[in-house]
């Protein structure tokens, strides 16, 4: 418990942990916000669906979920990254060994940690994004009515957990592949390509790409009244049940690699 | 030597290769309990990954190492719960202070009472900036925290890599005074460092490493006594009489490094037989302008390791006045020697 008290203390007082956090955040209550203030004049949607949509409660919390998961899912690599990139760039890691700490220990420990923050972190975003939905309504002239809805509010703390567990699994993937490259900055800008190589790859490859990470954490999050997002690959995509089970073996794969990676490694400079 | 029993460190035929090179080609330590352990090499002996290995941070590909007496295999963490280690340049979380970084390293490992961060931070005087972030601290300043940090759980064995880095004159002398006195209670310091000078005031033994192998392992007083010299300057164009002249008391050889060693010689004599040098000059009617004499580890060194024996610059008149008269020797060898 020593190591995880530790390793929140050092994330709190991380300046990336309120960065990542605050674009999140910032994003969505600028885009929500917007949204609101410019619904009445136009339609954003080919299809003729009403920019109002995001505003309009029950069906707003999906949509706020589905922006956090979606984009909070490139944040939770890139932060993942950080974390594990920088236990080696900084040379922090060496310390820990020397002093005769189990690596593998450190390491999923450390992930831990990260997994709390993220989940404190889409809380805190959930709660800003359902805020600003509520003045993106008022500024819309649309009603707030359905944001008690019981049907809606009854699933969503299964929501928020399944939204949880997809962004870990992202988180996860950023974390394994900056220990793999024993870089802060390579971690980040790997995950980076791979977030977005999947999404494109997943345009002439839907069948392969439905399979691979970022495409199943979205999938996993998918209901009748929303679509899994670009990573799905439209008609390709797996069902939800399935691809949560795909999301589970995402992640602990990831941190068997990290954690057997780090067991190995020879530690340097 | 003392016993395995007495030995706080131990290596067996330790062997560590990056490819077709050699880092480590069957080194064998013998670190007694309760000294100040010196370990020397030029750069690429294999110092830093001696101490990698000590410390678990890479894995030897043969032989073995003992620490606090006991096996420290691949596995054997635990067994550094004794130790302490600075390994290479001190490295922290540069968003945390010097306090916040000492409490989450006592994370890991054993455990630390919470007191003893204090405690260190005084000892390494760092007090007054404990709370500031360690990104703003300058080099010295992190290699006193990285001392802090190698103390942390009061190890019985510590391990430091050229702990003098970016330490500034004061800094230095706190920092030998404080690994003296950690010897004297019993402990066991082992610092590798480049720094002769710093060695030969503060360590008890030595061992000097060449390409991964150990060529002098013993006392240090023993070592240096067998390694005496005196420095003589006459005039140039008396070089090679003066030469001539001494032949009788010792080995001597001309200083031709620079262009400040014209006219000086070194004879391999005792460091208190400097008057006998005079004397018998002065008998052949050479009068010396300059006298010098030492036991250096300097030159120690460099004939073990293969560098220019004497090089006649500055390094030998700064250790002369540390060593002159205080190691005059009989010029007998007690230091262990190995094959390099």
């Amino acid at each position: 418990m020593r190591l995880f008290f530790s390793g929140l203390r050092k994330l709190v007082r991380r300046p990336a942990t309120w960065v990542t956090l605050g674009m999140l955040v910032g994003l969505l209550v600028l885009i929500v916000v917007a949204v609101g203030a410019t619904a009445n004049g136009r339609t954003v949607r080919a299809n003729g669906t009403e920019a109002k949509q995001l505003v309009t409660f029950p069906g707003a919390y999906d949509r706020i979920l589905q922006f956090i998961t979606g984009l909070g899912g490139l944040f939770a690599v890139i932060y993942g990254a950080a974390i594990a990139g920088s236990e080696w760039t900084w040379g922090t890691l060496k310390w820990s060994v020397a002093r005769g700490e189990s690596r593998v220990r450190y390491m999923l420990i450390s992930y831990v940690t990260v997994a709390v923050m993220i989940a404190a972190g889409l809380l805190i975003t959930f709660a800003a994004g359902v805020a600003a939905a509520i003045v993106g309504a008022h500024l819309a002239n649309v009603s707030t009515s359905g944001l008690g809805d019981s049907a809606t509010l009854g699933g969503l703390p299964e929501r928020l957990l399944k939204g949880w567990f997809a962004v870990v699994e992202e988180g996860a993937l950023g974390f394994t592949i900056a220990t793999l490259a024993r870089s802060q900055l390579a971690g980040i800008g790997v995950g980076i390509a791979f977030y977005f190589g999947e999404g494109f790859a997943s345009i002439f490859l839907p069948d392969i790409v439905k399979y691979l990470p970022f495409s199943v954490a979205n999938a996993s999050l998918a209901t009748g009244t929303t679509t899994a997002g670009a990573f799905a690959g439209g008609a390709s995509a797996l069902p939800a049940d399935q691809a949560l089970v795909l999301v589970g073996v995402w992640l602990l794969g990831a941190l068997v690699v990290a954690a057997a990676f780090s067991d190995r490694a020879e530690i340097a400079g | 030597m003392s016993g395995t029993g007495t030995l706080a460190l131990a290596t067996h035929g330790l062997r560590k290769n990056y490819g077709a090179r050699h880092a480590l080609d069957g080194l064998n330590l013998s670190v007694p309990t309760g000294v100040v352990y010196g370990f020397l090499g030029p750069n690429g002996a294999g110092k830093t990954t001696t101490m990698r290995v000590l410390t678990g941070l890479i894995h030897a590909d043969g032989g073995t190492v003992e620490v606090l007496g006991k096996p420290f295999r691949r596995g054997d963490r635990h067994r550094l719960f004794g130790v302490g280690a600075l390994v290479e340049a001190p490295t922290f979380y540069p968003y945390l202070s010097a306090r916040a970084n000492l409490r989450e390293l006592a994370a890991s490992g054993s455990v630390v009472p919470s007191k003893r961060i204090e405690e260190l931070l005084d000892l390494v005087g760092l007090c007054d900036r404990a709370g500031d972030k360690v990104q703003g601290f300058s080099m010295g300043m992190k290699q006193r925290l990285g001392i802090a940090a190698a103390l942390l759980s009061d190890p019985n064995l510590l391990l430091l890599d050229e702990p003098a880095n970016g330490l500034d004159p004061a800094g230095i002398v706190a920092m030998r005074d404080t690994l003296k006195a950690l010897a004297a209670q019993g402990k066991t310091v082992f610092v590798s460092s480049h720094l002769l000078a710093e060695i030969q005031v503060m360590a008890d033994t030595v061992g000097i490493i060449a390409s991964g192998k150990l060529v002098r392992e013993g006392p240090l007083k023993e070592l240096l006594e067998s390694q005496g010299v005196v420095k003589a300057r006459v005039r140039p164009n008396l070089v090679d009489a003066a030469i001539e002249t001494l032949k009788p008391l010792g080995g001597v050889e001309r200083l031709t490094e620079t262009d400040r060693d014209e006219g000086w010689l070194a004879v391999r004599v005792a460091g208190d037989r400097a008057e006998d040098v005079s004397r018998v000059l002065a008998g052949a009617g050479i009068y010396v302008s300059g006298l010098e004499s030492g036991n250096d580890l300097e030159m120690l060194f460099l004939e073990l390791t293969g560098g220019q024996a004497l090089t006649g610059e500055g390094n030998f008149v700064g250790l002369a006045g540390a060593t002159n008269g205080a190691n005059g020797g009989n010029g007998a060898s007690t230091g262990k020697e190995t094959a390099a």
